[in-house]
């Protein structure tokens, strides 16, 4: 009775409010990564975001998405080196030069980052979650294939929503050896031995494929891994900054430093007489 | 990462922020409903080791129109009462000012309530991953906003959280956001960073060395802040007229205004 | 001719055309405001030590048609506020009829107090900002003038983004050009309009109306006043402006036919 009072007894014009579903978000404790988004209330959501994010369309755009990257893995008998650079662009605007696209989903699993810094940022934690449930559920580690799908399912369940992320996802298990995976936000998933991502990809290719042999000592295969990208930042002019590399062998992932890119670039030139292009002298 | 801080990037010459009526391919213009705009104004956060400052102007615009010389961008979070006298966190938003009105209130609700559940202040840590979420819950319809948070960690160090419009993050010394964060970032890069900056009579050409980074003293980095400030009201019409500084230290937030050029 | 009876009398296809059913689907695209239609124009405001003075003009002009001459753009409520609306006119007619409900329903509370300029402010700031993002604004901007919790002289406006600012002087639409460059000179800061006197504030604020009146082509000479202080409101809805003096049209060069 009293709710149907109260139904007959609201003024006309008092629906101006947020929904109990809104409102109950902030009563929740743990509101972990969902996969509930607001969406624009347009017929064509993708269109819309596009239309505020595509600098490149429109270079008026009133949000910007940074791109450029150079990110590399290879695997090899040692495990598996991962390397990136650690620039974010927006336009001709260096954003940052000190970005982590190293992603730590767990201390066996890495993920590197390109494309959209949030989209790689709030899947790959959201893929880490998932990692850990399976560990949970079947008392055991799970495996970089199934890792990597997990997350090849998810950005394709997003298809055309505007995604954007190229990503690898490297470990070392028991069952597989050394694994790599590339995926994309369209929903690629490829293994293999030797990936690099990013608009300084060609130029990182350039070198890792001349030099890359699967017997690599774990020396060589860092020293390949950074130079590399060393290659890539001084070449690709969206890609620069910090030298972000990582070994990830069966026991877990090891960091080698976020060293600056420019006294390595001068120890190479210099040392080893490398990037002959470039004069030393100061005229 | 840190990245896609649009904040006007010094393309062809300057571009402020109302160059923004959406165009198509073609170049003729749309008229459907357009929910942004830009308030403009700039925030800047720099830590240290045993405090952080998140300082913002006061200037709101649309257009050439100044709307207020006095509307804050940097607010305390998180506090029992509505002066926010016992706040431990610090979170500034620039950008479209409505968005980010409704980012502070929703992210404040948030941490008011993790306080009365788990019967303690939230971190910073948690704060800012929980920040990052909240913004990547609208990644399809973001909040068109800039934010910077601000705390202090668990050591006791002043710790600078730095946010994209869709919630990718990253952890920082120093951040510029907005407006004119093209004009103060590279003054930051060199003051508090201490690029490009090498020790005097070190050597010639390769073997300078680099001045040794270190942690600078409170005083030091108010100054800092006044001078970029003092300096952006110089080359960008979107900033001016007031400088708002929260100062966050153990012993609580401290707040600071001072003016600045108001033409 | 259909040789089937069950089609006889009825509109034939080869006629009207097929059946179209999507005209009666429920589901179908919104129609939302796009653009303003008939609109009212600048709302200007002014702090004072124990108060605010409000103005907007009677005029509802659709494109550049002055159709409605006796609009009252200002609305009181509950005593202690009063908003001043600019930019569509049906919105604006949709936010009095949802004010006066919100007015209804707030007597029936058994707090005790009543809305003060600043919630009323901050309700109506959410109402835009919720419209904003469901991409249906309502199309106005308007202000919000009274007296806050401390019994001081509050001041703020709100628009179709749900865009909120406070200031000792603000105007709308071609207001915030004209009217608020001499309010501003009146009143620069808050420490500035808490020394100005009523008589100063209504004589700053009637001549920004005369001003705008002189050059805002969609503005007119008859216009609605608002006083509001701790001893009330007081609403003057046919205020006609006073001392015109158009002896500067003469000077005007550079116009139409006239070079020089």
């Amino acid at each position: 009775m009293d709710t149907l009072v109260a139904q007959y007894t609201q003024p006309k014009f008092e629906k101006e409010n947020y929904s109990e579903d809104d409102q109950m978000e902030l009563y929740q404790p743990t509101p972990s990564l969902s996969l509930k988004f607001a969406m624009p209330p347009v017929a064509q959501p993708s269109a819309w975001l596009r239309a505020a994010t595509d600098d490149h369309a429109n270079p008026n755009c009133p949000i910007k998405i940074a791109h450029g990257t150079t990110t590399l893995g290879f695997r090899f008998q040692g495990g598996i080196i991962i390397a990136t650079d650690s620039r974010a662009t927006a336009g001709n605007w260096i954003a940052s030069q000190t970005v982590k696209k190293v992603i730590e989903i767990n201390n066996c699993l890495l993920g590197t980052m390109a494309g959209g810094a949030a989209d790689c940022q709030y899947w790959l934690a959201y893929l880490g979650m998932q990692c850990r449930l399976h560990e949970l559920r079947h008392k055991r580690r799970i495996s970089v294939a199934a890792a990597s799908k997990i997350l090849a399912n998810l950005v394709y369940s997003y298809k055309g929503m505007g995604l954007s992320m190229g990503t690898m996802c490297a470990g070392v298990t028991p069952s597989e050896g050394p694994a790599l995976y590339y995926i994309d936000s369209d929903g690629t998933r490829l293994a293999g031995n030797l990936f690099c991502v990013g608009s300084g990809q060609t130029f990182a290719y350039g070198v890792l494929d001349a030099e890359y042999r699967y017997d690599l000592s774990d020396e060589e295969a860092l020293e390949l891994g950074r130079r590399s990208i060393l290659a890539a930042t001084h070449r690709d002019a969206y890609s620069g900054g910090f030298i972000n590399l990582y070994h990830v062998k069966e026991d877990g992932w090891v960091k080698h430093g976020f060293s600056d890119t420019n006294p390595i670039f001068w120890k190479t030139k210099l040392e080893k007489g490398e990037f002959s292009n470039v004069t030393s002298e100061l005229v | 990462m840190a990245a896609m801080f649009s904040q006007n990037p010094l393309m062809n010459g300057p571009n402020y922020s109302f160059n923004q009526a959406p165009v198509t391919a073609a170049g003729n213009k749309e008229h459907a409903f357009n929910p942004y705009t830009d308030n403009g104004g700039s925030t800047l956060a720099i830590s240290g080791s045993d405090f952080a400052i998140l300082a913002g102007d006061t200037r709101s615009t649309s257009g050439y129109n100044i709307n207020t010389r006095y509307s804050p961008k940097v607010f305390k979070i998180g506090g029992t009462t509505s002066t926010q006298d016992d706040a431990t966190l610090v979170l500034s938003v620039v950008g479209f000012a409505a968005d980010g009105e409704a980012l502070k209130e929703r992210l404040d609700a948030i941490v008011k309530m993790y306080r009365y559940q788990h019967g303690k202040p939230m971190s910073v840590k948690a704060c800012a991953q929980r920040l990052s979420t909240i913004l990547y819950g609208k990644r399809f319809f973001p909040y068109y906003v800039h934010a910077i948070l601000g705390g202090l960690d668990e050591e006791g160090r002043g710790a600078i959280y730095s946010y994209d419009p869709v919630g990718s993050y990253e952890r920082e010394q120093c951040r510029a956001a907005g407006a004119a964060a093209s004009l103060i970032m590279p003054f930051l890069d060199n003051q508090v960073n201490f690029k490009n900056q090498y020790i005097p009579g070190s050597g010639v050409g390769h073997e300078l060395q680099e001045r040794e980074k270190i942690p600078l003293p409170r005083n030091e980095v108010e100054d800092l802040v006044k001078d970029a400030f003092d300096s952006a009201v110089e080359r960008h019409i979107e900033v001016g007229d007031g400088l708002q500084m929260l100062i966050i230290t153990k012993d609580g937030i401290e707040e600071k205004y001072l003016p600045l050029k108001k033409d | 001719m259909n040789h089937l009876p069950q089609a006889w009398g009825r509109p034939r296809d080869d006629y009207y055309g097929a059946y179209d059913a999507s005209y009666f689907q429920s589901n179908g695209p919104n129609q939302h405001t796009q653009q303003p239609i008939v609109t009212g124009t600048s709302v200007v405001a002014l702090k004072f030590k124990d108060g605010v003075v409000i103005a907007a003009d009677n005029l509802a002009s659709y494109g550049s048609l002055a159709r409605f001459t006796d609009v009252k753009r200002l609305r009181t409520f509950a005593d202690t506020s009063v908003v001043g609306f600019g930019g569509d006119v049906s919105d604006m007619q949709y936010l009095d009829r949802l004010l006066n409900s919100l007015d209804t329903e707030e007597a029936y509370t058994s707090s005790g107090h009543t809305l003060n300029a600043r919630n009323l402010h901050i309700y109506l700031s959410k109402v835009l900002y919720k419209r904003r993002s469901d991409f249906n604004p309502l199309w106005n901007q308007v202000l919000v003038a009274g007296l806050d919790e401390e019994k001081k002289p509050f001041l703020a406006s709100a628009d179709l983004l749900g865009t909120t600012f406070s200031a000792p002087s603000l105007a709308t639409g071609f207001g915030a050009h004209l009217a608020q460059p001499l309010l501003r000179k009146v009143a620069p800061d808050e420490e500035a309009a808490a020394t100005l006197s009523k008589e100063q504030a209504l004589e700053a604020v009637k001549e920004s109306m005369k001003v705008l009146f002189y050059r805002d082509a969609r503005s007119m000479d008859k216009y609605s006043i608002a006083v509001v202080t701790k001893e009330g409101i007081d609403l003057k809805e046919n205020e006609k402006l006073e001392n015109q003096s158009w002896a500067f049209a003469d000077q005007i060069r550079g116009y139409g036919t006239q070079v020089n």
